[in-house]
């Protein structure tokens, strides 16, 4: 080989190693890497498809497991009327303990709390004070039982009951009683 | 042999040498490599081309999925809120203490020479630890051995559910007045009973520190 073959030759290596660079830098390479991304694209697509299919599942399953707890939570939501509870629990107490004999009572608002746990947000912590100014013992006893049957969410917190002078046949009585009342 | 004369030499050596030009080999050569690499393009090409469709595909699945996915996710949270909620709910309703069974046990611990003036039961907010005075009278020929005896009653009555209870005296004083009981003008003491409970504790083990206490009470 002559010289100027040789030069021909490295002229022509180089013209091969051009081709090769813009082949793979301008051409395959973009179109690479845009199907890469897609393949990418497609496999995350897929994974949220097989996830959300197993998530509705899980759902519907959820749902007929909770019906039980949806029909209790819709009971004890019902459980007490809509509206200020201050305008209807003294007037439902009052009747209450009429109901059981006790005719002289009160109810007064003591107090108002929510709860911090995310469970009980929508509910409400109510504090009562439940004056019985003339009761007797056994009345009073079986008129607690009743009430504490009859308001599950209802807790007595404090009960004092005093024995008058003047009227050794009746007993004073002061409840505080703690309602859970939820948000309506 | 025949003498053979090639009078082309020059020529016939021309056309190999412009045969074996490198530059028209390396052309040749480069233009069958971009044949194979346009080839090699049209494939990946295609192949972008399939992905692309059957991304789409997908995508168009994702699409009317993904409002059902959003749902399913919102009502999952709903019915987990409501499972908690009504849990919280029944814990508390569960965890209640019931004062009219208290009171019957009270009531039945009371005799008739002994009167209960005021009573004070309160449950503590933090410990759930239930407390109850009892303040009053007992009258007899042993006022302060009625009162006892009221005590032990009521740690024998309460003592049943709840074991871990402590029923003490806070207070027992005689009273200087007489009291009338049957007809019969008798002396009198004034008490203050404790009851103190938890009903979320354990009854606790008999350890060798009651053992000492009852050894005492039976010495006495």
């Amino acid at each position: 080989m002559n010289k100027e073959q040789i030069k021909k030759i490295i002229l022509g290596a180089f013209g091969v190693i051009g081709l090769l660079y813009v082949y793979f830098a301008f051409f395959l390479g973009p179109l690479n890497k845009s199907r890469y991304s897609m393949a990418g694209r497609m496999a995350e697509l897929q994974n949220k498809l097989i996830s959300s299919k197993a998530e509705i599942a899980n759902v519907a399953r959820l749902e007929a497991n909770a019906r039980a707890a949806t029909a209790r939570y819709d009971a004890l939501l019902a459980f007490y009327p809509e509206g200020a509870p201050i305008a209807w629990f003294p007037p439902r107490i009052r009747m209450f303990f009429s109901n059981q004999q006790i005719d002289k009572s009160s109810a007064r608002l003591e107090g108002t709390t929510g709860f911090t746990g995310k469970e009980l947000s929508s509910w409400n912590k109510y504090s009562w004070i439940i004056d019985l100014p003339q009761s007797d013992f056994g009345t009073l006893g079986r008129a607690l039982a009743a009430l504490e049957n009859s308001e599950p969410l209802l807790s007595v917190t404090r009960l004092r009951i005093h024995a008058t002078t003047e009227d050794p046949e009746f007993q004073q009585v002061s409840l505080t009683a703690l309602t859970i009342i939820g948000k309506k | 042999m025949p003498l053979q004369l090639n009078l082309l030499h020059e020529e016939i050596s021309q056309e190999r040498q412009r045969k074996r030009d490198p530059l028209k080999l390396s052309m040749y050569v480069a233009a069958g490599l971009a044949g194979l690499l346009a080839l090699n393009y049209l494939w990946c090409a295609y192949r972008k081309l399939s992905i692309k469709a059957h991304l789409s595909a997908i995508e168009r699945d994702w699409s009317k999925a993904e409002p059902q996915v959003t749902e399913a996710q919102k009502r999952a949270e709903q019915l987990n809120g409501i499972i908690s909620t009504t849990m919280t709910l029944d814990q508390f309703i569960d965890n209640r203490f019931f004062w009219a069974p208290m009171l019957e046990k009270i009531s039945r611990c009371v005799t008739p020479n002994l009167q209960i003036t005021n009573l004070d039961g309160l449950i503590e907010d933090q410990s759930k630890t239930i407390t109850i005075s009892l303040e009053g009278t007992a009258a007899g020929r042993e006022p302060r051995a009625v009162a006892e005896d009221f005590r032990q009653m009521l740690l024998e009555q309460v003592g049943k559910e709840q074991p871990a209870v402590k029923v003490e005296f806070k207070a027992l004083e005689d009273l200087d007045t007489l009291i009338s009981v049957g007809g019969n003008n008798v002396p009198a003491a004034h008490f203050i009973v404790s009851v103190s409970l938890n009903p979320e504790s354990k009854a606790p083990a008999s350890g060798p520190g009651e053992r000492k206490s009852k050894s005492k009470k039976e010495e006495s």
